[in-house]
């Protein structure tokens, strides 16, 4: 019986007991002569050591003032990669993947124009005509297809010369998209490290 | 000051060490290091190296700051630091013997030369007793006993369960008792 009371003897002393606990404890104390003897020991060494003097340090203020003089410049935490920030990294990747295959497409579009402008594949480029027709060269062609008929290679030329333009405006508008959104996400990354660097200089 | 009073102005003074004002880290270090040192001092026994150790707890709190939790305890916080840097310091010097001797602990000579010298033997005593404690028990008897910490505190402060407290409390009370047995009965006659 004692023996199970004994742990639960450190718990009253240091004020740890509550409810039912606390009051079977106390009921136990004041029928058991063993665990108050008990008790009186453990307090007796709680004093004993609380009457073990200190000796004297330096002053809090003395302490704390040679301490900030030495304090080491704080580096900044590495952030753990986050599976959030694979998609940040992402963004970058896809973009210049978008830029390289418009950029190709550009220039084979262009070579290819400029073949069937020159004639230099002959008939292999005949293929494009139906998709190389503009509106108003559409209109003319079928409006006044039996009255057109000198004009016609000047025409097929300004329409051809027409298609190039649309062709390379289309090109420059995509570049200038993926460049834009290229810009915009460096300036976000930038701006999302910037400020914690720059607190950390000024702090040091 | 009123308790939230104090708890909110200590806030407002870790979130500014957070953002790296050192005055401010100054000023928390004065509010701990009484506290911090004297549980470093009663775990090693030795005042220059609870001073060291002081410094080292609070220079590791500084760099650990920003990632310190506000609404945890910066006290136990910084008592866990601090035990832990003892502790890894007195393993590595365990051949070596306490520096500080009991009559530099117990300057009070107004009570006459026998009364002191009993007294200094018993400070010399005590310490060996401590310092004879596995150091799992010596630590929870510290907390307890010169930290003031609740069990749920030093349970936080040492990683272990309330029942690990309690069972390490108990097996340092005890030893204590069996070590200092006539200490406790001279004890006892002078309060009888």
């Amino acid at each position: 019986m004692h023996e199970d009371m004994f742990p639960l003897l450190n718990a009253y002393l240091d004020g740890e007991l509550h409810g039912t606990r606390l009051r079977d404890l106390e009921l136990h104390l004041s029928s058991c002569e063993v665990c108050r003897n008990e008790l009186k020991q453990l307090r007796l060494v709680s004093d004993l050591l609380q009457a073990v003097p200190l000796p004297e340090f330096l002053p809090a203020r003395r302490f704390a003032s040679n301490l900030v003089l030495s304090l080491p410049r704080r580096r900044m935490r590495e952030l753990p990669v986050q599976p959030a920030s694979l998609a940040w990294w992402l963004v970058p990747a896809g973009l210049l993947a978008a830029w390289f295959f418009v950029q190709t497409a550009f220039m084979l579009t262009s070579a290819l124009t400029a073949a069937q402008m020159t004639g230099l594949l002959g008939q292999a480029t005949r293929w494009l005509n139906g998709g190389q027709e503009t509106i108003w060269f559409a209109a003319v062609s079928s409006l006044f297809s039996n009255r057109v008929g000198a004009a016609q290679p000047e025409l097929s030329l300004i329409n051809t010369l027409n298609v190039f333009g649309v062709n390379l405006l289309d090109g420059y508008l995509w570049q200038a998209l993926i460049v834009l959104l290229y810009w915009t996400w460096l300036s976000i990354w930038w701006f999302r490290r910037r400020p914690r660097s720059m607190k950390m200089e000024n702090a040091n | 000051m009123a308790l939230p009073q104090i708890a909110e102005d200590e806030n407002a003074l870790i979130e500014q060490a957070q953002h790296g004002d050192r005055n401010a880290f100054g000023e928390l270090v004065s509010l701990h290091y009484s506290g911090v040192v004297r549980v470093v001092y009663r775990l090693c026994g030795d005042t220059g190296l609870a001073e060291d150790m002081a410094q080292e707890t609070f220079l590791r709190a500084w760099l650990n700051l920003p990632s310190f939790r506000p609404q945890s305890s910066l006290r136990n916080w910084l008592y866990r630091i601090a035990v832990n840097a003892t502790l890894d310091v007195l393993r590595r010097r365990t051949d070596e013997p306490l520096e500080d001797e009991a009559d530099q602990m117990y300057p009070d000579q107004a009570a006459g030369p026998e009364t002191s010298l009993i007294e200094k033997e018993r400070v010399a005593l005590l310490q060996l007793a401590m310092h004879s404690l596995p150091e799992a028990a010596r630590s929870v008897l510290v907390l307890r006993e010169y930290g003031s910490l609740s069990y749920q505190e030093i349970a936080s402060v040492l990683d272990i369960p309330v029942g690990t407290v309690m069972s390490r409390l108990n097996y340092a009370r005890n030893r204590l008792r069996e070590l200092l047995k006539s200490d406790l009965l001279q004890l006892e006659n002078e309060y009888a």
